[in-house]
């Protein structure tokens, strides 16, 4: 019997209430399901499950009482055949090394075709809930169907976003008298606030009033314990680097302007794919600090710190991010700031992101410093691209300038290793067509 | 679709993006990334929004034309047919 248990959700992040379950005993669940929320003090999170099996019990039902990560969730029997993961024994920090890389569904292997997204779309169906069928798990346009018949038949479960799930629970609101504005009938947090503020609300504190407040403290909280706990243990240093964009800038607004709005990049999905291969280069940039010791990572799950708009920030990964190509890195970007900023980040986002990067450029700063989000050993910073004479040929021209930074944990790297990956990244993307 | 019209969608969409935005406070003629704190990503899901709901396909030499929501009802208008 698989012992499925809350599993670890990002630095220091140690426990979580559970907030609702999205399988059912008798329910086949398949690896890479979403099955669970949760809620921490930065973010509702959908947990994914990693082993293929039955479900079995649900031992505990869900609550407002926070658990410990590693408590026991469920019981799941695994399929006739199948290899059983064993059951987590390590502390939280090592989920991501006890979930290896290579057993994560791979992005490209994942990624269904464009007329079953279109479906997919059509229908309401988060394409991350269904179990693909198909070959290597490819979902099918069956699988489809068959998710938007489970969200039809699913009576009890209202279709809410997770932080209009959160902004219920917090007044005691029924989300079946919300009337819904999203995508399929999909109750967003915008309705449940529209409720919380219409006169004819029925009794109970204001959302609006209370919510916004409590969570930018908590949120402050645990950014405050990371960022303590990173200036307390990690000795930083720091190097920064002025990275012509010229070439890389100009073959970007060529290929956009075939394209419609749809395939659009912007500037940061270029940085980001630059610095998942520049990591190749320096693998002891990437990985984590576990035990006393650095364990690199085979695989760059690269996280990207993602502002919110009603305060503080979250820093999930892009998983496999040296292995998409540019589009494929443009729609991961998009879907995860996305899902940030709706509250629907899943957990193995938040605990697996091997390396940060930080795009301060976009609110005018020129150069960032950033501090590394342990259990990580590095962070880059990306400020603003600014117009700057450089040379060309002995000769001064003006170019849009990026200044690139890094921030490394001495413990693992010395400033000749920083400066590599720096260099490695400025001719990546001096060569923007081979991202 | 009339200005009116134009504008309806404008701030519909921009209600996904920026919910505490209230379109009675928002400058017609300021720069819109700058009044509401819109990143990059937000501005183009601003934009890929009003693509979607109006079907109006915006070139990238366009682009600037929605820094300002009277930038963005005059292009609608022009290109809504």
């Amino acid at each position: 019997m698989i012992e499925f248990v809350l599993p670890s959700l990002g630095a220091d992040m140690d426990r979580a209430k559970l907030n609702c379950w999205l399988v059912k005993p008798g329910d086949t669940v398949h690896r890479g399901q979403i099955i669970a929320e949760v809620e921490t003090d930065k973010a509702v999170l959908e947990v994914e499950c990693w082993d293929e099996g039955v479900v079995e019990e649900l031992v505990l039902s869900p609550g407002p009482t926070p658990l410990p990560v590693g408590t026991l969730l469920a019981h799941i029997r695994p399929l006739e055949g199948a290899q059983a993961r064993p059951s987590p024994k390590e502390p939280p920090m090592e989920e991501a090394d006890i979930v290896p890389p290579s057993t994560r569904p791979s992005p490209r292997r994942e990624t269904p075709s464009p007329p079953v997204r279109h479906l997919a779309h059509e229908l309401g169906v988060d394409m991350a809930r269904v179990a693909g069928s198909g070959g290597v798990g490819e979902i099918t346009r069956e699988d489809v169907r068959r998710a938007a018949a489970t969200l039809i038949g699913q009576e009890h479960r209202v279709k809410a976003s997770p932080l209009a799930r959160h902004l219920a629970g917090e007044t005691g609101l029924d989300l079946s008298t919300v009337a819904a504005s999203g995508l399929a009938g999909l109750v967003t947090a915008k309705d449940v606030r529209a409720v919380g503020q219409s006169p004819s609300a029925p009794p109970g504190p204001a959302v609006e009033s209370t919510e916004p407040e409590g969570r930018a403290e908590t949120m402050r909280r645990a950014i405050a314990r990371s960022m303590a706990r990173s200036k307390r243990e990690i000795p930083h240093y720091y190097l920064a680097n002025h990275i012509d964009l010229d070439r890389a800038l100009r073959w970007l607004t060529a290929r956009n302007d075939e394209r419609p709005i749809s395939g659009r990049i912007l500037p940061a999905a270029l940085l980001l794919k630059a610095t998942a291969l520049a990591l190749r280069k320096t693998p002891d940039l990437n990985g984590r600090w576990v035990d006393e010791g650095f364990r690199p990572s085979d695989a760059v799950h690269l996280g990207v710190a993602i502002s919110l708009r009603e305060g503080g920030l979250v820093a999930p990964a892009i998983h496999d991010a040296d292995r998409l190509d540019i589009d494929e890195m443009m729609a991961s970007l998009r879907d995860l700031v996305n899902r940030a900023r709706s509250w629907r980040l899943r957990s193995s986002e938040m605990s697996d992101p091997t390396i940060t990067v930080t795009n301060l450029g976009e609110r005018g700063v020129e150069t960032a410093f950033p501090v590394i989000i342990p259990p990580q050993v590095a962070i880059v910073g990306f400020g603003r691209v600014v117009d700057l004479p450089v040379a060309i040929d002995g000769q001064p021209v003006v170019h849009p300038v990026v200044h690139a930074t890094l921030a490394g944990d001495h413990r693992v790297t010395d400033g000749h290793r920083g400066a590599l990956f720096l260099d490695a990244l400025d001719r990546l993307l001096q060569e923007p067509e081979s991202l | 679709m009339n200005k009116e019209q134009a504008r309806q969608t404008i701030f519909e969409v921009l209600g996904e993006i920026a919910p505490e935005v209230d379109p009675a406070t928002v400058d017609d003629s300021s720069d819109l990334t700058e009044q509401l704190d819109l990143d990059s990503m937000d501005y183009l899901s601003w934009m890929l929004g009003i693509n979607k709901a109006t079907g109006v396909e915006i070139p990238q030499r366009d682009v600037s034309r929605f820094l300002t929501i009277e930038g963005a009802v005059e292009f609608l208008v022009a290109h809504s047919g």
